[in-house]
């Protein structure tokens, strides 16, 4: 005879939920609004997206570390506390910058906010559980999202592009889940805390290792898919170009911080265990990606394509502090994160200011280097500020990005990897010749036509987002200190 | 005022976002104004300086990132004090003799902030403050050569960046490893340089912590081989670019050795005696030599600058209070000299748009003026007696007579060399008949330049004849320096090599 369940309300502790069925139900309310008047403006969904973004802030921010809910499948610690915050204030930057002066088609659509609010929340499963299965299905519902956001923009190429990021998707998909089966024939557990006991106890069985090779090596493989690390980073500039500038600029920050969080709980745990070849193998991929990615970005024509191999080399220069797996590693990648997510914000913003619906350089690039050439002359605020992004992710002092660059080198040189600090330093010094190669664009050499062009797409609303950006990036030497040690906290407090 | 050294960093940066408010037509009197005003708060500091107090003054220590050990930490000593009125007397006369017209607001803004920036480098106390300040110097002056210089401006000028950027960060890895090895000893992050100073390291650390800090340094002096950058920086930049490069920029990566790598790393500083001293007497007698090939006006004192940054090398590894003292004094003397050299230069080029020496002949029968200081400049420059030139020189060689009297001889040569390159310069521009019939008309210095070059002319001619004021209060820290370094040294061989002098205080100098 079947036995009654009996589940108490308390051990629920529904809480836990609370910021992702925000963000749900935002999605919700957008889509009701559609179905009861269709003639409705972007910018009323703009606002209430920012809204509700905001309620899900409110609603992380107040919740307690270190506990767990909903049959303890989540876990809130502090890794996934920081982390939602940073996913939910990367998207509030984000939002705005659909209210462009020019129309742009996707925008038009409730639907697009209805998914962006539905993406943010898949984000936040991912990252508020240690449950194989959870964080599977919240990396799904992002991703689904994400590629019909890219796809949603109305050109041939974002489909390519929302093809391939699919295909690429389905592909790190399939690896995560096959992994994850590996170590659920292990373990027979697919919760990671579990898995971490089990493993324990069998460390050193010539079986075991094996199938810990197997298991980490899919899962490796899956995530260097979605960081878009060496050798598996080749789809991330052809989907960048693709898509639009704000979504290109979203996609090289906030599913990058999530698939840190779940790399951080699974690699982490290894390393923690032991099973030493994860780390090197972490600390090859991050050298090989920071620097070839460097060198491809040597080469770009488009500024587009140039941000988004930068990106790619942040984000190789980000998971060398993963291989470090210390309290001031994982800091460093939050840190980090939360610094380069306003300049590089910012720096896509720029770009989506001058977009235009035609190509009228180049017939291949948006945004070839010629179209800011002269910058100053044309638009002198707007050139000082987009040179202070660049000047920031080169990593020049006193701008945001060089803080997160010593921290990162410093957690280094602390964990006993000088050369690998020799190597992010020289890495930032290849970095700065093609940023400062956008500098001298702007500042050294002549408008070459269309002197508006640079600035077709400018609102008030964007000029506040870039506004902001650059504030964030001139004056990070002011909050650095509580930022850091807010997320050092965080961390430690989750035991890592 | 307790804040004079915040004051001094930022008023120039203030006063440059002010400056874009400023109509262009008033920008350049604009400028001049608030340079003035900057150069007298740093006279006022040198009057409120103790000269009897070796040690840090007008200290400001605020802790900014605590978590980092990095805090706003500002101090003066004998060293960096007469460095900073150099640069602030050399940005107002860069800027009195400007000729530029052409957005011009833009280059008063940039000179206000690039300001900021260099004396923010010889006021830092904390390693990343320094470093900050050190990397910001980049930008006004990227901005400076490429928007100004020559036809090859944009090369010359990512060169220039992007050559001492990376040293810069290779340097900036040593400094996370100095404060990771404080860390490590007391429990406590720190940036301070003068808590770093109390560290006593391995030898083996001290080395590669040396050669880390020599590549940021190094690059920046430039030391021979890493010079290659300099010539075209030199030879694209526009004359005011050349002005502040020449007498502010390079001596950044001097003032790094003396206030870095001396006192932190004493035992391998005194290892590296030798491999330094070779490279700086290569660096002398090469660059020399090929100042002496150059047919360009501009590259002859190029090079020669690059000649006389070796000489100012030598002095700072010489481990005694001559070879320092002299080596701080020759910054000074160079950074005057070879900044009214490019300017004398520039008064030129304004009028024949031409550099090669091989246009003019018998200048000094057009322009008088102009040819006596020139004379007056090219003799302080090869180092006669009874100029500015010569002080620095011959302590410089005084104290490496006491290294080594061989290597000292060859060095030597760089007086004769300079002499022939300068004097075949000054030769076959200045005398004999005019032999290019656009020479004839040439009008001597206006009143403008007159008012920029005479002031170098009587501090040149002042400081050869009475270096006291300003040779005493430097020779005061440096033995302090070298006491303390001879107290930290712990192999035998420095402890034989560094010369403490005998008492510190009231000394007369040699």
């Amino acid at each position: 005879m079947l036995q009654p369940i009996n589940v108490s309300m308390e051990s629920l502790n529904l809480i836990t939920l609370a910021p992702m069925l925000i963000a749900i139900a935002g999605g919700l309310i957008i889509l009701i609004l559609d179905l009861i008047n269709k003639n409705l403006h972007k910018s009323l969904y703009v606002m209430l997206t920012i809204l509700i973004l905001v309620i899900d802030f409110g609603a992380t921010l107040g919740l307690n570390v270190n506990v767990r809910g909903f049959f303890d499948v989540m876990l809130i610690d502090g890794v996934s506390i920081v982390s939602q915050l940073l996913i939910i204030v990367a998207s509030i930057i984000f939002t705005p910058l659909a209210l462009t002066s020019k129309r742009f088609h996707e925008y038009s659509y409730p639907e697009f906010f209805a998914l962006f609010l539905f993406m943010v929340a898949g984000f936040q499963f991912m990252v508020a559980s240690d449950n194989l299965i959870l964080i599977f299905v919240g990396l799904e519902t992002a991703s689904l999202s994400l590629y019909t956001l890219i796809a949603l923009h109305n050109r041939s190429n974002s489909y390519e592009a929302a093809v391939k990021y699919f295909t690429m998707g389905a592909l790190a998909a399939a690896f995560f889940a096959m992994g994850s089966a590996v170590i659920y024939a292990l373990t027979g557990s697919i919760e990671l805390y579990r898995v971490a006991e089990v493993l324990a106890v069998r460390m050193g069985e010539t079986g075991l290792m094996i199938a810990i090779f197997g298991s980490s090596v899919l899962l490796l493989v899956a995530f260097a898919f979605k960081l878009s690390l060496f050798p598996f980073h080749t789809w991330a500039p052809d989907v960048y170009e693709g898509a639009s500038a704000p979504l290109a600029g979203y996609m090289s920050v906030v599913p990058k911080v999530a698939a840190f969080v779940v790399s951080i709980r699974i690699f982490g745990m290894y390393i923690d265990l032991g099973v030493e070849w994860v780390r090197v193998v972490i600390l090859v991929l991050a050298v090989l990606t920071m620097t070839l990615s460097n060198l491809m970005a040597l080469v770009q024509e488009d500024v587009k394509r140039m941000l988004a191999y930068s990106s790619i080399s942040h984000a190789g220069f980000i998971i060398a502090a993963l291989a470090l797996d210390t309290t001031e590693g994982t800091t460093a990648i939050f840190f980090y994160y939360g610094l380069f997510m306003f300049t590089n914000l910012g720096a896509f913003t720029m770009l989506w200011m001058s977009r235009h619906k035609s190509r009228r350089f180049n017939a291949r690039f948006d945004h070839p280097y010629e179209k800011f050439a002269g910058f100053i002359k044309i638009m002198p605020m707007g050139a000082v500020i987009m040179a202070i992004f660049m000047l920031s992710l080169a990593g020049v002092p006193p701008f945001s990005i060089f803080w997160g660059k010593i921290y990162v080198m410093q957690a280094a040189v602390n964990s006993g990897y000088v050369w690998l600090a020799i190597v992010m330093g020289l890495n930032s010094a290849i970095a700065a010749y093609y940023y400062l190669k956008l500098v001298v664009y702007m500042f050294l050499k002549d408008p070459v036509k269309d002197v508006d062009t640079v600035y077709y797409n400018l609102s008030k609303p964007l000029m506040v987002v870039v506004g902001f950006a650059a504030v964030a990036t001139i004056a990070a030497i002011f909050y650095v200190q509580p930022l850091v040690s807010y997320i050092y906290y965080m961390i430690s407090a989750s035991g890592y | 005022m307790e804040n004079i050294l915040s004051i001094l960093v930022f008023f120039p940066a203030i006063a440059g976002l002010l400056g874009f408010v400023v109509d262009k037509d008033s920008a350049r009197a604009y400028g001049i104004t608030v340079a003035a005003i900057e150069f007298l708060l740093s006279v006022w500091l040198w009057f409120s300086f103790d000269t009897a107090n070796a040690g840090m003054q007008f200290v400001e220590l605020i802790p900014i990132i605590p978590d980092f050990g990095i805090s706003y930490y500002l101090g003066v000593d004998g060293i960096s004090l007469f460095i900073i009125l150099m640069a602030t007397l050399m940005t107002l006369i860069g800027m009195m003799s400007m000729s530029i017209t052409e957005n011009i607001k833009n280059m008063i803004i940039t000179l206000l902030f690039l300001e900021m920036t260099m004396v923010g480098v010889f006021v830092a106390l904390d390693a990343i403050i320094f470093y900050l300040f050190w990397e910001l110097s980049l930008v006004p002056m990227l901005y400076i050569i490429g928007a100004w210089g020559g036809p090859l401006r944009v090369y010359a000028a990512v060169k220039f960046f992007l050559y001492t950027f990376t040293g810069s960060l290779i340097m900036l890895v040593g400094m996370l490893f100095v404060a990771y090895v404080y860390h490590n000893l007391t429990g406590v992050w720190s940036f301070a340089i003068t808590d770093w100073y109390a560290l006593v390291l391995p030898v083996n650390y001290q080395l590669w912590l040396f050669a880390a800090f020599f590549v940021g340094f190094a690059i920046k002096v430039p030391m021979f081989p890493f010079h290659t950058w300099l010539p075209y920086a030199h030879g694209q930049a526009p004359t005011i670019g050349s002005v502040i490069l020449a007498a502010v920029l390079l001596k950044m990566g001097t003032y790094g050795f003396v206030r870095f790598s001396l006192p932190m790393f004493p035992d391998a500083s005194v290892l590296s005696i030798m491999p330094i001293a070779a490279l700086s007497i290569i660096m002398i007698i090469y660059t020399a030599m090929v100042a002496y090939a150059q047919k360009d006006m501009k590259q002859v004192i190029a090079y020669s600058s690059v000649s006389h940054m070796g000489i100012i090398m030598l002095g700072i590894f010489a481990m005694n209070a001559e070879g320092i003292s002299g080596s701080v004094f020759q910054m000074l003397s160079h950074g005057i000299v070879s900044g009214a050299l490019f300017m004398l230069v520039g008064v030129i080029y304004d009028r024949r748009h031409t550099k090669l020496m091989s246009e003019f002949g018998g200048l000094a029968s057009v322009m008088p003026k102009y040819a006596v200081i020139f004379g007056i400049m090219l003799m302080a420059s090869v180092g006669l007696p009874l100029t500015i030139g010569f002080v620095g020189e011959f302590l410089v060689l005084l104290g490496f007579y006491q290294v080594s009297p061989v290597l000292t001889v060859l060095a030597g040569t760089s007086i004769i060399i300079g002499a022939i390159y300068m004097l075949s310069v000054y030769k076959s521009s200045f005398f004999g008949p005019v032999t290019n019939e656009e020479n004839k008309s040439l009008k001597d210095l206006n009143s403008k330049e007159t008012w920029s070059l005479v002031p170098l002319v009587l501090i040149v001619v002042w400081l050869g004849v009475y270096p006291k004021p300003i040779l005493a209060p430097i020779d005061n820290s440096v033995k302090a320096m070298l006491t303390f370094m001879d107290e930290k040294a712990i192999t035998q061989e420095a402890k034989d090599m560094i010369k403490v002098p005998e008492s510190t205080n009231g000394r007369e100098v040699k």
